[in-house]
């Protein structure tokens, strides 16, 4: 399974990134969020770190939605559907195919919108960088998977972006409530606050990934 | 000649009707005062049956989905509709007097607390999943969209409900499960019931009403369909795009 997944996510990143305009759009978009989100802020007043994580996370969110639309407008837009399901695979490898190139670019936009969250809303990580890094994996696996399925969910329906945002930001509540603590715990060296979220948020990732691998192939595939 | 059969549906509409006016009394006469919250506390008797039967409607949702995929038989997606509507209806209930009894015996709208976090969650999950349905989709693609959404949002509940619980600030009463009694006066117990009874009886006229709306709308939609192929001038006069659009 995975090998066609990875050329498939490999396609879908060399094309995306060598369009460029529907990737800087997503990456610009969080970067705004950001900065707008920093004018909350009074002069001499102090971000918190649950703030700050929780912003990160709501820009992280946006730029997912943008992102997994613009994943699966790549075939769509064309017409050419049908042509991927001619994959000679289950259609569970696009999902994949499709989570694994969503997520590879949420860490690139996250790359930037990491160090502008530091810059814009005044924080430092007190805690330790590797578990933080560990559990931004973590969240973006769930994130990844969710995205992937309720991306396809939304195809064929010229309001897709709204109609992805508004089926998947509740469905993603439980992520971000896991992604916001855990942030915050390692951005203010607070890691015994965390306890309890990591579960939370291994639980969901394997929630979307049950449902991606069980589901997929009745909104997508040749089930329907 | 049709065969008459029994009216189930306005029979069980007017049972409901009338056990809500009797649950509304027994509130109000039977019920005795809750001795710190007061007059407020009686909202309780309408919170909780909404609440209840809200999130057995939306587990109805997640039932008929999984049927749906398994048969492909509509019926099963027009049921998951009604129960939507029905749920999302009951869950705004829930929501509206659980604000109002918070800003009495709280002091404030909103808390993060897990159970009324997940009725919010659930109310928007399931908002959505109406809204998609309203979608211009075939109704096979309509009932699988739904489908998979109805199993992944009602899979997705506990989950919310957990991260919730580990957000600070809980401030929800266990009223009825946290002593061996339930924690209440036999009278407000027999009240309760009796409100558990009344909303099941008024849920289940409102679901079979809804379904009974499903299918006629479908039925309209099949009739008409079949009427503009058999007449292509009305059709044309009706939908002049179409017409230019199949040549």
């Amino acid at each position: 399974m995975i090998p066609e997944a990875l050329c498939l996510a490999r396609k879908d990143v060399t094309l995306l990134v060598g369009r460029g305009s529907g990737l800087a759009q997503s990456f610009l978009l969080g970067l705004l969020l950001i900065f707008i989100f920093s004018l909350a802020r009074g002069i001499g007043e102090d971000f918190s770190a649950q703030a700050a994580s929780a912003v990160f996370w709501m820009a992280t969110a946006f730029c997912q939605v943008l992102t997994f639309n613009s994943l699966y407008s790549l075939e769509e837009d064309n017409g050419q559907r049908e042509a991927l399901l001619l994959l000679p695979a289950p259609a569970q490898h696009i999902w994949l195919g499709k989570a694994l190139a969503g997520m590879f670019l949420l860490l690139a936009a996250q790359f930037l919108f990491a160090p502008a969250a530091m810059i814009f809303l005044d924080q430092s990580v007190r805690g330790d960088m590797l578990l933080g890094l560990a559990l931004l994996l973590l969240a973006d696996l769930g994130l990844a998977a969710a995205g992937s399925l309720t991306g396809a969910l939304a195809q064929g329906q010229a309001a897709r972006e709204s109609l992805l945002s508004i089926i998947i930001f509740p469905l993603l509540i439980p992520l971000l409530f896991s992604a916001i603590s855990l942030g915050a715990g390692v951005l203010s060296g607070r890691a015994e606050e965390t306890e309890g979220w990591i579960g939370i948020l291994a639980a969901f990732d394997a929630l979307f990934l049950a449902a991606g691998l069980a589901l997929f192939g009745f909104i997508y595939g040749a089930q329907e | 000649m049709s065969e008459k059969t029994f009216p189930v549906l306005p029979c069980l509409a007017a049972l409901g009707g009338l056990a809500m006016g009797a649950a509304q009394l027994m509130i109000l006469l039977l019920a005795p005062e809750e001795e710190r919250m007061g007059l407020i506390q009686k909202i309780f008797y309408l919170h909780l049956p909404s609440a209840w039967w809200g999130l057995f409607s939306f587990f109805l949702v997640f039932a008929c989905s999984l049927l749906y995929l398994r048969k492909r038989d509509l019926f099963w997606d027009n049921l998951s509709e009604a129960a939507a509507e029905v749920g999302l209806v009951l869950a705004g209930l829930a929501l509206l007097t659980g604000s109002l009894w918070a800003r009495v015996s709280w002091n404030t709208w909103w808390t993060w607390d897990p159970r009324l976090t997940t009725t919010l969650i659930m109310w928007f999950i399931y908002a959505a999943f109406l809204l998609a349905r309203r979608l211009d989709f075939t109704p096979e693609r309509r009932g699988l969209i739904s489908a998979v959404l109805g199993i992944v949002a009602f899979l997705d509940v506990p989950l919310v409900f957990f991260s919730a619980r580990l957000w600070p600030g809980s401030l929800h009463p266990q009223v009825v499960t946290n002593a061996p009694s339930g924690g209440l006066d036999p009278q407000m117990k027999l009240t309760l019931i009796f409100c558990l009874i009344s909303f099941g009886l008024l849920w289940a006229a409102l679901l079979g009403l809804r379904c009974r709306l499903g299918r006629l709308e479908t039925l309209t939609e099949a009739c008409l369909g079949a009427c503009l192929e058999a007449r292509p001038q009305t059709a044309s006069r009706l939908y002049p795009e179409e017409g230019e659009k199949n040549g």
